[in-house]
């Protein structure tokens, strides 16, 4: 299985603090990798290093076999294939669905509004809110909100999302909804590197699990490995205060 | 009381001077289609370019605008109507004064711009960054409609502002609606002519007034 992306090294210090420590870490095709520990652990700066919204100090970001590039035209097409989803989802305040959607189709990857606008619905088909499309953002739910963040993400076919706690600014009861998305996009074989507190949901969706701490990857492996025999104290407490 | 109104508000005088108020209104509305256009797309481009440019541009840029700023924009408008022909250059004289306070309220429209745009969370650049969207498509289609909408009262603020900047164009010798009623004034020794002028600005500028009133009563920032 060839590896859609691939961490080699990455290292990120912020102000001297470093945030990431010799990150090694690959995506598979059709593969989730959930990542998993304490706040502040650099789960999202992890994230954010691999389509350079932050820029890695150390190391290389490999996509799809290639360096990402450090910025222009080229960086910018690398990001479209490289779907990202926020934890405060980060949608466009002034569009409704639709155009939240579609925007990126249009003016990023250069679709005609029509194909542009077929794109985003069947993306927002894809999340369960087809009949939502022209809703604004600040007319539907924690949960609808962050369903369409993915549906702009998926709008761009991306090879692979990066999802960034999507499910941690949710209401309890909303977080199932997110959860049944991400699921489903999983058994349609949609790489996924998802940062996360959910661990039940780790330990059934995910392929592998990488347990960070203190910007260092401590432990990767199938999730009964890393859950339930985990080898380094740090692991083994932040499972224990769950 | 008779007297008072004999003097201020004399009918007769103002019949008769309508005329000339009238040819002085159209020569503001003149100025005004100068001046707001063009101080929006200058001071526009301040905001954008001082969004764009790298720090150090960005900090000689608002050095200028400052400068500008902080200059009396009636003698910025005497240096340009009297200064340009000494250089050889003549415009003629609404668009002499349309330059003058173009420059001058570019900057007040440029500041409210700017404004706007940083009151957009960067959450929005990055989230539109991690679609591929390129700098000036984020700017045009994610950053300026929202910045835009939170700095409208301002912006509209800023434009009564300029309507009422152009009666400095009087002091120049155009014949705009101050400078014809202070003409009138003088033709029929009553202030009279004068509390027209101002009933005119006050048509012209009611509806918007109205208008900022109305846009300040709806808060527009996201939560």
């Amino acid at each position: 299985m060839s590896d859609v992306l691939e961490l080699r090294g990455v290292g990120k210090t912020f102000a001297g603090i470093p945030a990431l420590r010799d990150i090694h870490l690959a995506v598979g095709a059709s593969e989730l990798v959930a990542l998993i520990g304490p706040s502040g652990s650099g789960k999202s700066t992890l994230l954010r290093c691999c389509n350079r919204l932050t820029e890695p100090d150390a190391g290389d970001v490999v996509f799809e076999g290639e360096p990402v590039p450090a910025g222009g035209a080229e960086l910018a097409s690398v990001r479209r294939r490289m779907g990202m989803v926020f934890q405060a989802f980060n949608l466009y305040p002034h569009l409704n669905a639709l155009e939240n959607a579609a925007l990126a189709p249009r003016r990023a990857a250069g679709l005609s509004q029509g194909e542009a606008e077929t794109a985003a619905r069947e993306a927002l088909e894809r999340v369960g809110l087809g009949d939502r499309t022209s809703a604004m953002p600040d007319e539907l739910s924690g949960g609808q909100q962050q369903r369409v963040a993915i549906a702009r993400a998926l709008a761009l076919r991306p090879r692979i999302l990066l999802l960034d706690e999507p499910t941690s600014a949710l209401d309890p009861e909303l977080v199932g909804s997110v959860l049944r998305v991400i699921r489903s996009l999983r058994e349609d074989g949609v790489a996924m590197l998802i940062a996360t507190h959910e661990i039940a949901f780790a330990r059934e969706a995910a392929d592998r699990i990488a347990f960070l701490a203190d910007g260092e990857i401590l432990e990767c492996g199938p999730p009964a490995e890393v859950l339930d025999r985990p080898r380094t104290e740090r692991l083994q407490s932040f499972l224990s205060r769950l | 009381m008779s007297e008072f109104f004999q003097t201020f508000l004399n009918p007769g005088v103002m019949a008769e001077s309508s005329g000339l108020l009238l040819r002085g209104l159209w020569v503001t509305l003149q100025a005004c289609l100068i001046v707001v256009p063009g101080g929006l797309l200058f001071g526009a481009g301040l905001a954008l370019a001082q969004t764009l440019a790298p720090a150090w541009g960005a900090r000689s840029l608002s050095w200028g605008v400052d400068l500008i700023r902080a200059f009396p924009p009636l003698v910025l408008l005497v240096l340009i109507v009297h200064g340009l022909p000494f250089l050889g250059i003549e415009p003629p004289p609404l668009l002499g004064v349309g330059i003058a306070l173009t420059i001058n309220t570019s900057t007040y429209y440029g500041e409210i711009l700017r404004a706007g745009i940083l009151s957009i969370e960067p959450t929005q650049w990055e989230a539109a960054r991690s679609t591929g969207l390129g700098t000036m498509a984020t700017l045009r289609h994610v950053i300026l409609p929202q910045g835009v909408r939170n700095v409208l009262p301002d912006l509209a603020g800023n434009t009564l502002e300029a309507v009422k900047l152009t009666s400095l164009a009087s002091v120049v010798a155009l014949p705009d609606l101050l400078r014809m009623a202070r003409v009138a004034q003088g033709v029929h020794f009553n202030p009279s002519p004068l509390i027209l002028a101002a009933l005119l600005y006050l048509a012209l500028l009611w509806p918007l007034v109205r208008l900022i009133r109305r846009l300040g009563g709806r808060a527009v920032l996201p939560a």
